[in-house]
């Protein structure tokens, strides 16, 4: 039951708010929403002391149950969820004010913690469907919260839509594990996959399938297009939902599916491969946005491209590591971004910025402990989980030495992009008109406390040989893999290469983007990065366009198969015309016709 | 026997063609007595002719429904003659296709 209130609360919310937030004065709505979704919090935390637990109906549909399972994996999961969740609630609170659609923006955003909820609690697939479909309308919802401008609406559809394809793979991959092992329910197909010596062959695609899914929601290559568009909703949401959590949620159905993963080493590789090639795509595209949200919003691509390359290896845990350092860091950009436009009155471009360190000393704090962070300072969490997923390349059974020269190199370039994004928002000279002011306390607070986990959170798990609190809290529910064991030595002079090569992307991000004398190379390169690499573009020649095309050769024939109902349609229009020429309404013409009749029917008679 | 039944066949067809070829609503109510009359007469010739009484009974109760019949259609057309002003039946062809 407490499970079940886990999810009910933020739901119950949704629907209050949804049919009477209307009435509610201003803050109200903002304060009920955060209210229940903080109390998720404390049952998500009650319900781990208690040692876990799991709630299911029996029958729910035919051999499926509807189960909801809280084990240390989907507990972990909900806590960065609902904490991270509730401090976004809070921040929207400051942020959202004065919008009109105040109480319907806290309504879809409880309804995205529910939803979420129910994914991470999922004890079985089609559970966890519900939920992964859920979150998927609450980021579409969100995303064109300001519908009445056409590109915001646009951009929804494009994430819906693009999300549809990987959600094919997912409801394809389940039904792959259902024919082949006629369970859906995640500890049942474990227990199936641990006993059963032959694999069957189809698992690989099952696996493979999951995994488009997962390519979806998580916006990796090469359905990653959605997510710089998504930047459209209000900010709270990118940091919520396009950020923090629900991209993430990929990464957690490859850990949930972990036993299932562990056995698949050509689906791993591959995952591995799409991994590092979404980290090096988004790096590469983040370095030259010129929108605030944007450049963030391609290093989330990047993040998550990372967490892929650790799943992709076999290092579960590092992938989740990453997944919570990631959302406090990078909740903490968002909601810095957010405070920046917040404070220039919706200005996004960074060219009209900087010298905002004098203006907004407590934002410029935050922005600061964020890109740090995501550029992997070291002793910042960044830091921490980046060098884990790293060093996990070289000792995991399905990483290689390409791979981590390929991640310290992505490493590279996010050190230079993030100092970018820093150095062009806060230092140097203000370059816009607007009067910069810094934000309420009811959006810096819910910072501190992100900067305090974005700088901190690292220390959860150290290499050895200190403390490493997560893998044994995690290792219970995810697939056991052999790990190579590594020397202290040669773990800790990697970790020293990644911090020297972390720095010296800092030093030099701050000396390019001070001195303004970019070499012409580079001037091209900025080009094709601020456009992302013109993969829209090409996806809109090769599938786009001739989908377009499609249906409009099909709106013809639409048209012709109308026409012939149409003229169908009409043709018995004129006969019932003519035909109500009979009825003259005389009782007269009615009965000599009726004597006709007779007659015509007694002569037939006779004369037969 | 058929005489009977030839007066009866002509009694219908006077009745018919009253029917269809009077607008007076009395008259055409008459027209259908007539009709209803004649075949009583060809029940009632049948009957004698077969040497059975069903048919006779059946015209006696012919002649209570059609007193029955008279009454309701007379009132409606006192009603319709005082809403109305008129006994014509073509006024009162409103239905019409």
């Amino acid at each position: 039951m407490l499970l079940l209130l886990i999810i009910l609360l933020p739901l119950l919310g949704f629907a209050y708010l949804g049919l009477f937030g209307k009435g509610l004065r201003e803050p109200l709505p903002g304060i009920i929403a955060s209210t229940l979704t903080g109390i998720s919090f404390l049952l998500v935390v009650a319900a781990l002391f208690a040692g876990g637990g799991s709630w299911e109906i029996k029958d729910w549909l035919p051999g499926i149950p509807f189960s909801l399972v809280l084990d240390h994996l989907s507990g972990y999961m909900g806590l960065v969820v609902t904490g991270v969740g509730f401090l976004i609630h809070v921040y929207a609170i400051g942020y959202m004010h004065g919008d009109e659609g105040f109480s319907r923006f806290f309504a879809y955003l409880n309804f995205f913690i529910a939803m979420m909820m129910t994914l991470v609690l999922a004890g079985s697939y089609p559970v966890m469907f519900i939920g992964w479909e859920g979150v998927g309308l609450a980021s579409f919802l969100l995303i064109g919260f300001w519908y009445t401008e056409k590109k915001n609406a646009d951009s929804a559809r494009k994430a819906f839509i693009t999300n549809r394809i990987g959600d094919l793979g997912f409801l394809l991959g389940m039904a792959l594990l259902y024919s082949s092992f006629g369970t859906l329910s995640i500890s049942g197909l474990r227990e199936a996959l641990e006993s059963s010596t032959v694999l069957p062959l189809s698992l690989g695609l099952a696996g493979f399938l999951l995994f488009v899914g997962a390519v979806g929601k998580s916006a990796q290559v090469p359905l990653m297009v959605w997510l710089p568009d998504a930047m459209a909703g209000p900010t709270p949401v990118s940091a919520l939902i396009h950020a923090a959590t629900m991209v993430t949620a990929g990464v957690y159905l490859i850990a949930r599916s972990s036993f299932l993963y562990a056995n698949l080493q050509d689906v791993s590789y591959f995952i591995a491969l799409i991994g590092i090639t979404t980290a090096a795509y988004g790096a590469l595209s983040a370095l030259g946005q010129w929108d605030i949200k944007k450049i963030i919003a391609y290093s989330t691509i990047s993040q998550l491209g990372y967490m892929f390359l650790a799943v992709g290896v076999g290092a579960y845990w590092i992938a989740l590591f990453h997944v919570m350092t990631h959302a406090f860091y990078k909740a903490l950009l968002f909601l810095a971004s957010g405070s920046v436009i917040h404070a220039l009155g919706g200005e996004q471009d960074v060219r009209k910025m900087g010298g905002l360190k004098k203006y907004l000393p407590r934002t410029h704090l935050h922005g600061l402990a964020g890109a740090l962070s995501l550029a992997g300072f070291p002793l910042l969490a960044g830091f921490w989980s980046k060098d884990a997923i790293i060093t996990a390349t070289l000792n995991y059974p399905f990483g290689g030495i390409g791979l981590y020269v390929a991640g310290l190199t992505v490493a590279f370039l996010t050190a230079i992009y993030a100092m970018r994004w820093y150095v062009l928002v806060f230092l140097g000279e203000y370059k816009g008109d607007a009067h910069p002011h810094e934000s309420p306390s009811v959006m810096t607070i819910p910072n501190d406390v992100l900067a305090l986990g974005a700088v901190f959170a690292g220390f959860l798990a150290l290499p050895k040989p200190f403390w490493n609190l997560i893998e044994p809290f995690l290792a219970p529910v995810l697939a056991h893999v052999e790990v190579h064991e590594m020397s202290l030595g040669m773990e800790w002079g990697l970790i020293t290469l990644s911090a020297v090569v972390a720095l010296t992307g800092l030093y030099l991000g701050y000396l390019a983007f001070t001195r303004w004398a970019l070499p012409k190379w580079y001037l091209t390169f900025q080009t094709w990065s601020e456009n992302a690499f013109y993969i829209d573009l090409v996806y809109n020649v090769l599938i786009v366009n001739p989908l377009k095309e499609l249906s409009e050769i099909w709106a013809l024939l639409d048209g012709l198969l109308d026409s012939g109902y149409l003229a169908l349609a009409g043709l018995s229009g004129w006969l019932g015309e003519k035909l109500a020429w009979l009825q003259a309404g005389y009782v007269r013409v009615y009965g000599a016709l009726m004597v006709l009749g007779l007659v015509v029917m007694l002569v037939w008679g006779v004369l037969r | 026997m058929s005489y009977y039944l030839l007066l009866s066949a002509l009694l219908f067809a006077i009745g018919l063609y009253g029917v269809l070829a009077r607008r007076t609503a009395i008259l055409i109510f008459m027209s259908i007595e007539l009709m209803l009359n004649s075949a009583n007469l060809a029940l009632v010739s049948f009957a004698r002719s077969s040497g059975n009484l069903e048919g006779q009974v059946m015209a006696l109760l012919v002649i209570a429904l059609a007193a029955a019949e008279v009454a309701v259609g007379l009132g409606i057309i006192v009603a319709v003659f005082r809403s109305r002003e008129s006994t014509s039946v073509d006024d009162l062809a409103e239905f019409r296709g």
